[in-house]
């Protein structure tokens, strides 16, 4: 394999360029490898539980129900929005052709972060749980997460505004769009639904539950996706005008889909219905998106085999094509009767935060990391190896869900079999599950050692 | 007008919010004015339309045992919805009687909601009165004493502590009570 940053060819930094700061980049990055790690951990005991039931379960806040919030937060918020942060920290500026708008102001948001993360850890493990997926944090943090939300915003936007080239790369709009719907989005599941109950609770927890995915993670992912991939690829993007139509049919189709969640549920069925409609719908952005990405690595695609960062970008636009075809049909209510509340569910959800939206920023982190410390990356041969650890091991984990969700979901369907039955006939799914788990969790110690000292490298150097 | 937004930072961002706003206030705000059903407690003493019963406020002790109930996180696990499908019904029924839907009504008082999105373990919605408060005793301090094969945690801390195991059986065994869906009343204690 040929090195993709060897020392020769470490980026250098042209007389009279624009010198980039970074240190909001570097910390919100650093930081959320090590979450990434820690939650790892987690993650491989919770999977565990299933095979083995009493593990640890003798103290309180170490059983399943206190640490699966935790796991499910700390992916989510401290490895995965935090890293997407942390690139758009670093890509912003740069399309935009200025400095960020203010590195101090970046680095205060990034301790409040910690605090933040910090909080969740003590407070989930202590049963404070306010009772709403997604939104487990007590009020206080969520409190702390809107004020960081907006000094990030402010960062992104006062740079935007203050860009040198006027027109806008479609990896701009997409974090714009990120930030602007995310505040609503949030808002709407941690504040509008403190003056609900029950069904409208749910619809509203719902919205947001979904729109977490569709319309925070899915867009600063897919303007990471956007940046990255013509640059590692040294290709330029395939289509403006796709782009577009991506764009702006996500704006106004991910929002309606929320009650998805509630077919064949309490909820009315004209809103179900809906929702089904709208998730179908969703075909339009994903397939402008992949058609556009694909396209543009035409006849580049060899370029694979030498580069983890593609390897890593183009598995994620992939996985990002099946979790979003399967989305829609799950949506059916003839599927939705099979596979709804069934480990398939897990199966999808891991495909689309972990499959698509993590390999994105994993494959951000490993293309900026050795640019914002001007160091080659550690290990070439690591990190290939973390990308077949966490690609065998989401294989595993992937399919052996969805077959087995599936299985259980027929299983169910047939009100003869008692359901202790049907957990039974699980066992060997969770089996494989968790030595999937171990896989992956093998690629995070990867990915996080191989960058963790490709940084401390570099201090050594500098001190040197 | 999208052409407008490649160039121009406050077009772009007003586009993008006024698309969002429409799916967004259509969904969220418009559904629960439309279907009144969702903020009226089921209550119906005539059996000639139907399943009769009452939705009534939580006790306080019930509500100590829901706040456990969320606490724990046994709604990660445990669904609280018998859906519009056979197999919900008969499944989730008891002594061939077939458990009734859950309607929109019945959850009026639930904050924070308890639907849930995972059966790891059985569905909830329907379990007030078919185990009495000795199974629940045996059950939670090793559940595998009573079902083999679960993979459901111990939880020896409420068992042992009865302010918190007594509220959170009162819980459970509300639970799906509003309608009367059993002929014999036959409900466990």
């Amino acid at each position: 394999m040929q090195p993709q940053f060897s020392k020769a060819e470490a980026p250098k930094t042209p007389e009279g360029a624009l010198v980039h700061d970074d240190s909001t980049a570097k910390w919100f990055l650093v930081s959320s490898v090590a979450y990434f790690f820690i939650v790892g951990i987690i993650a491989v005991i919770i999977a565990a539980k299933f095979v083995w039931p009493d593990l640890m379960g003798t103290m309180s806040w170490l059983t399943y129900g206190r640490l699966r919030p935790l796991h499910v937060n700390g992916m989510l918020f401290g490895w995965l929005l935090a890293a997407d942060m942390g690139l758009a920290y670093y890509i912003i500026p740069r399309l935009c052709g200025v400095k960020l708008w203010s590195e101090k102001l970046g680095v205060a948001t990034a301790v409040l972060w910690n605090v933040i993360i910090l909080g969740a850890v003590v407070t989930l493990l202590a049963g404070q749980n306010q009772g709403w997926e997604y939104a487990e944090l007590p009020w206080y943090l969520d409190v702390l997460v809107v004020v960081a939300w907006i000094l990030f915003g402010l960062n992104v936007l006062m740079t935007v505004a203050t860009r040198k080239h006027q027109a806008m790369y479609v990896t701009i709009w997409y974090t714009m769009g990120c930030v602007l719907w995310t505040a609503f989005v949030y808002l709407t599941g941690n504040f509008a639904t403190l003056f609900t109950t029950g069904t409208n609770q749910a619809n509203l927890n719902w919205m947001y539950v979904h729109n977490a995915v569709g319309l925070i993670f899915t867009p600063i992912g897919l303007g990471i996706a956007y940046y990255f991939i013509p640059r590692a690829s040294n290709t330029p993007l395939h289509s403006h005008k796709l782009s577009m139509v991506g764009f702006w049919s996500l704006a106004f189709v991910y929002v309606w889909t929320g009650a998805h969640h509630m077919i064949h549920g309490p909820i009315s069925q004209w809103l179900q219905t809906i929702a089904i409609a709208f998730s179908v719908m969703l075909l339009i952005p994903v397939w402008a998106v992949v058609y556009n990405l694909f396209a543009t690595m035409k006849g580049q695609w060899h370029q694979l085999r030498e580069s983890v960062p593609l390897k890593f970008l183009m598995s994620g636009i992939v996985f990002y094509l099946l979790t979003c075809f399967q989305g829609p049909m799950h949506s059916l209510r003839t599927v939705n009767a099979i596979v709804s509340k069934t480990d398939w569910i897990p199966g999808h959800a891991h495909m689309a935060v972990l499959g698509c939206f993590s390999f994105l920023a994993i494959a951000g982190t490993y293309y900026t990391v050795p640019r914002m410390w001007n160091k080659a990356l550690h290990s070439d041969v690591l990190a290939n190896w973390s990308y077949w650890m966490l690609m065998i091991g989401g294989l595993g984990f992937f399919t052996t869900l969805w077959l087995g969700g599936f299985w259980q979901g027929w299983q169910w369907n047939n009100w003869n079999i008692p359901f202790i039955d049907t957990v039974i006939a699980l066992k060997p799914i969770w089996i494989v599950r968790f030595l999937s788990g171990i896989l992956m969790f093998i690629g995070i110690v990867m990915f996080a050692y191989n960058i963790m000292a490709t940084v401390l490298g570099a201090n050594e150097e500098a001190a040197a | 007008m999208f052409k407008k937004a490649d160039n121009n930072a406050l077009w772009a961002i007003g586009i993008s919010l006024a698309l969002f706003f429409i799916g967004g206030l259509l969904t969220t705000v418009v559904p629960p004015l439309v279907d009144t059903s969702w903020a009226k407690p089921f209550e119906n003493h005539d059996p000639a339309k139907g399943m009769t019963g009452k939705v009534s406020p939580l006790t306080d002790v019930q509500k100590k045992g829901r706040a456990i109930y969320v606490r724990e996180g046994c709604w990660y696990c445990h669904t609280q919805q018998v859906r519009t499908l056979l197999a919900d019904t008969k499944r989730y029924g008891w002594r061939g009687v077939d458990a009734p839907i859950s309607t929109p009504d019945e959850f009026v008082y639930d904050d924070p909601h308890m639907f849930g999105t995972k059966r790891t373990g059985p569905d909830l919605a329907r379990v007030g009165g078919k185990y009495d408060t000795q199974w629940h005793r045996t059950h939670f301090r090793n559940p595998r004493d009573l079902v083999k094969g679960s993979i459901m945690p111990p939880y020896p801390w409420i068992v042992n502590n009865p302010e918190e195991f007594n509220a959170l059986v009162a819980y459970l065994q509300s639970l799906g009570r509003g309608k009367d869906w059993r002929p014999a009343n036959d409900y466990e204690k």
